[in-house]
């Protein structure tokens, strides 16, 4: 029997969690990382730099996604939530529908699709733009201009992807109420706006609410420091920010659906 | 007192040894210009001296300050770097480039960064009309004398240029460096420059040559 079996065996049992360990504590020294450039936030000449570059990231990132986030959200509205009127008993048609177009779009599907979006747009950018910036060097001129990169590219996509995650969570569910609504009337248009709108947002608590911000709020820091992170691994070739992009991507989908799955668990469980 | 001394910095990649030992003063409003040829370590050599090299021996003090240790960012903001190629941020356009790290480092803004920066700007013949552009529009010589633009609008106490000359007429060349001189008498900057040029070589107060792994000084002809 070779010798070396064992302990190479053990070498590959152990190297997942280890890299796995390894990955989430870069995380997590990243985000402490940005939070101490913030720090730079008290000198007021780069706050007014950091006003900048964030409003820019805001809309890149929320404001121009607004189309596609847009569309989808009609398309749902228009396909699922207002199927689902069709088929509920008119007899509980008032209380339950409001409660289902909550539990469906405003707790869940919304929340998701706004995060695919992001990611899909915004943050394979950000990786992209890390990666070419590290490949030309351009992190080291910043240095050389004593000027932190964190301050620069990481603390506005730090702050702009959970606010920018929020407004289209916000959007989400704005434009799938108005869709639906649009589809119901026309198969029924003895349906009031007043009471369609009344029987949706009658079911929505400030537990809601709050637990959707702390998705955004979550969901949009990890999803923009994995962004940054892989980016940043970047050192050579232009093949290796393609490889980025595709591992960013796949880990920021893993850790939004973790994310979104264990507060609805925690908090929609009876 | 010099403004900089390197002792015996000493240079190695892996297995290749670039230098092995360079000593260097240089004061105050004194020019000094490093004779270099392709692939001699002379691009190395001057970010040692700005302190953008990892792994380094020896010593590089500015103003008592030893920037071989990984020293406050703020030091930086003293010591212009001119880059051969590339050296600018491709985010962002010319304006925004020149005028990052007046803003960042002395909080200048509104009327006063624009002055600064159009004045930058003719002084070294970066025409106004490039500053929408972004770093990919720009050509070789463009790109150098942004760089510079960037370099003097911060008007620091170091000014590390790395051959300014490539792909520059003669004319042009004389009158960047006409610029430049008049810059280092009015501020009373210390210049580094690698060069392969003579009329680079003849603004320069001394004269070194890259020779056998370090810096030997020449005689003005």
């Amino acid at each position: 029997m070779d010798q070396q079996l064992i302990p190479r065996t053990l070498e590959t049992v152990g190297r997942w969690p280890r890299q796995s360990v390894v990955y989430v504590l870069d995380i997590v020294g990243l985000i402490s990382v940005a939070l101490s450039a913030c720090q730079e936030l008290t000198h007021p000449s780069r706050r007014r730099i950091f006003v900048s570059l964030f409003m820019r990231q805001l809309y890149n990132t929320g404001v121009r996604a607004l189309f596609v986030n847009g569309v989808i959200a009609a398309i749902i509205g228009a396909l699922l939530m207002s199927r689902l009127f069709d088929y509920i008993p008119a007899s509980v048609l008032a209380d339950q529908y409001g409660y289902l177009f909550v539990v469906v779009i405003f707790r869940e599907l919304g929340p998701l699709i706004s995060g695919i979006i992001l990611i899909a747009r915004s943050a394979t950018a950000v990786t992209s733009e890390i990666g070419y910036l590290r490949i030309s060097r351009e992190f080291q001129v910043l240095k050389g201009m004593g000027i932190n990169p964190v301050f620069l590219f990481l603390l506005p996509v730090f702050f702009a992807f959970p606010i920018s995650l929020f407004l289209m969570f916000v959007y989400f569910d704005f434009v799938c109420m108005l869709s639906a609504y649009a589809f119901i009337w026309f198969s029924d248009p003895t349906i009031s706006f007043h009471t369609f709108i009344v029987s949706i947002l009658g079911q929505i608590t400030m537990n809601e609410v709050s637990i959707n911000a702390v998705k955004a709020i979550l969901g949009g820091m990890v999803i923009g420091v994995i962004s940054i992170h892989f980016g940043a691994r970047a050192d050579v070739s232009f093949d290796e920010v393609s490889e980025a992009i595709s591992n960013s991507t796949t880990s920021q989908l893993m850790a939004f659906f973790l994310i979104n799955v264990v507060l609805s668990l925690l908090a929609y469980t009876q | 007192m010099s403004l900089i001394t390197v002792s015996n910095l000493h240079i190695e990649f892996e297995s290749e040894l670039l230098f092995e030992s360079v000593d260097l003063t240089v004061d105050a409003g004194e020019i000094v210009a490093i004779r270099t040829e392709v692939l001699d370590g002379g691009t190395t050599l001057l970010k040692a001296l700005g302190g953008l090299l990892k792994g380094c021996g020896g010593s590089v003090i500015y103003k008592d300050r030893e920037l071989l240790d990984d020293p406050d960012e703020s030091i930086y903001a003293d010591i212009g770097f001119v880059y051969e190629e590339k050296g600018l941020i491709s985010l962002y356009s010319v304006y925004e480039n020149i005028s990052l790290p007046l803003q960042f480092h002395h909080g200048v803004g509104g009327q006063e960064l624009a002055d600064r920066v159009l004045s930058a700007c003719a002084r070294v013949g970066v025409d106004e009309a490039l500053l929408r552009r972004r770093p990919h529009e720009l050509n070789d010589v463009q790109t150098r004398l942004v760089n510079l633009a960037r370099a003097l609008v911060m008007e620091p106490g170091l000014l590390l240029i790395d051959e300014l000359e490539g792909g520059m007429s003669e004319e042009m060349l004389v009158a960047t460096m006409n610029s430049l001189h008049e810059h280092q008498q009015e501020h009373s900057v210390a210049i580094v420059m690698t060069t392969s040029s003579d009329i680079v070589e003849s603004h320069a107060d001394r004269l070194f040559d890259i020779h056998e792994k370090g810096l030997t000084s020449l005689e003005r002809s």
